[in-house]
Formats: C-alpha cells, structure tokens, sequence
C-alpha cells in the first residue's frame, strides 16, 4: 500500500494557501497549513511531514529563517523544502540555496509543474 | 533642520505618476502622486498610516487559461500573485499587513460586452481582502461609468471622480505570462 505524502504549505496569505490546498489535495496529497515560520515549526514540533512549501517574505519568521531553523537539527536536516515565491532575484534564491532549501519556485505557479517537483523530491 | 528638510520637500511639485494595467506601484515620497483612468479594470489602493507608505495596483483578469480546471470566471490565481506583489514591495517599505487599509474603484460595465469580467474582477478583489483580513475604508466599484483615481501614497488621500466614457483607454484582460510561469529549479 503506498502512504499519503504529506506536504506542509506555509504562507501568511490566506488566499495563497487556499490555492495551494486545491492545487496538491486534488491530486492526492494530505496538506496542513502554517500562516509564517514560527507557526510551522510549532506544527512540525508535534507532526511528521514529507515536504516543506514555504513562501520567503512572512511577518515573525520569514522563510529564510524557517529554513535555517530546520536544518540546525537532525531531524529536518534532509526533509525535502520548496521555496514558493514572488522574488525572482538571484541573490534571494542563492540565500535560499545556502540556507538548505532543495528547490525554488517562482509564483504564480503551476499546479502541474509543482505537482512534478513534489514528486520529484519525495521519490 | 529636520522640519525644514520636510517643508523643502513639500515645497516640491507633485509629479503625477499613471499606473498602468498590469502595474503595481509604492512610494513613500511626499510629492508623488498616482493617478489612473478605469474602465472595467479595477484598481486596488493600499495605505499603512503608521508607515505612511502607498500603493495602487490597477488589473483586469482575464479567464482563466485553457486546460486548467476553471472553477472561476477569471484567472483568480494570476489575481492572488498581482495583489500579493503590491503588498510584498509595500512590506518591503515597512508597512504591515495588519495596518493595511484598502480602497476599491472600477469594475464598470461600460462594454456592454464585458459586463461580467469587470464585476467579476471587482468581486475578486473584494473577496481577495476580505480573506486577507484587509479593512475595506472604501469602494466605488460598478456603474456604468469610467473613472478617475488620484492616490498619494504618503498621506493616504485618494479622490476619485466620474469622467467621460472616452477617457478610459480600451483594454484587454490582462493574461498570466506562458514563459517563465511557476518555473521550478531544484538545487
């Protein structure tokens, strides 16, 4: 029997988050929702996840931060974050590469190109 | 010294700054003024009065594109990812989101041909910040005529007015681009 992935959206924008739930439950996969950093690290604090989506500019932590919070430990040190973004800089995306992010997105996104990239992650 | 550097700068004229379809544009400065001519579109106007930072947006979505499961009249993705631009440069100015007030102009069925899109867009604009916890202080949306925003963005004062039909430039609803949309890189 193959499990569920789960995936963890983190964005501070409801109605972001709203299309990220329609976008990955129709396609089968289980989705939780955090408003900004800190609300996803007391989330994955007590649950178990298979991929990260997190957008960069979130009040309280952004997700640069919630980034560098995962890797520190051992537990998230190889769970698989998407970066979901409306920043298109290099220097955004190279910060976001050596914060130990597995992979960049640029908003609007695709519903079948996100869809690929978990895929591509989780297997 | 610090007042007469602020009364220098008001000193200044107002430069008059046209938004247009598809822009979203923030200041701060005390001598800009935007200013933009709707028809169908609707133009979004965001202020922080703590951080005394502005700005406006001005769209019209198109349908959504082909193939994608429609549950909407109009693209309301594209619409998400427009309004988030305008309050990410406006965070970016340091406003927050939570001090954020919005005023709604346009939206008019002056082509009897597009009469849906224009309140569908308005609806979505409405609905877009309503679900984002946005305080609404004003809307002038629908109506059959076009009309004129004038927003300065560092004091928050806004006029809108009623003007000819004619003033209003035809237009076409705005599409998501095909290239470079939601591009994924893994590293």
């Amino acid at each position: 029997m193959t499990q569920t992935t789960r995936i963890l959206t983190v964005d501070d924008s409801p109605s972001m988050r709203a299309l990220l739930n329609h976008a990955l439950s129709t396609q089968g996969f289980e989705v939780a929702q955090a408003e900004d950093g800190l609300a996803a690290l007391d989330w994955l604090a007590l649950n178990e996840v298979d991929v990260v989506i997190t957008d960069i500019n979130m009040p309280r932590l952004d997700g640069f931060g919630l980034i560098e919070r995962l890797r520190e430990g051992t537990r998230h040190r190889d769970r698989p974050i998407l970066v979901l973004t409306t920043e298109s800089s290099d220097e955004k995306k190279a910060r976001a590469r050596e914060a130990g992010a597995t992979g960049w997105i640029v908003k609007p996104f695709d519903a079948a190109k996100l869809v690929a990239a978990v895929r591509r992650v989780t297997h | 010294m610090f007042e007469r550097r602020i009364l220098g700068s008001l000193e200044r004229p107002i430069e008059r700054v046209t938004v247009m379809q598809g822009q979203a544009l923030v200041s701060n400065d005390a001598t800009i003024e935007f200013s933009t001519v709707l028809g169908s579109c609707v133009a979004s106007c965001l202020y922080d009065p703590e951080a005394r930072v502005g700005g406006m947006n001005h769209f019209l979505l198109s349908e959504p594109p082909a193939g994608l499961a429609a549950t909407t009249t109009i693209d309301e993705h594209y619409g998400v990812y427009l309004m988030e631009l305008l309050v990410n440069q406006m965070l970016g100015m340091g406003a927050r989101k939570s001090r954020l007030r919005a005023h709604l102009y346009g939206g008019a069925n002056v082509n009897r041909n597009m009469m849906r899109i224009g309140t569908a867009n308005a609806e979505f604009a409405q609905a877009f910040l309503k679900r984002e916890g946005i305080m609404v202080m004003r809307e002038d949306l629908g109506g059959t005529s076009a009309r004129r925003v004038d927003f300065r963005p560092a004091s928050g004062q806004i006029r809108c007015r009623t003007v000819e039909d004619r003033l209003a430039p035809p237009v076409k609803p705005t599409t998501r681009p095909a290239i470079a949309s939601g591009d994924v890189e893994l590293f």
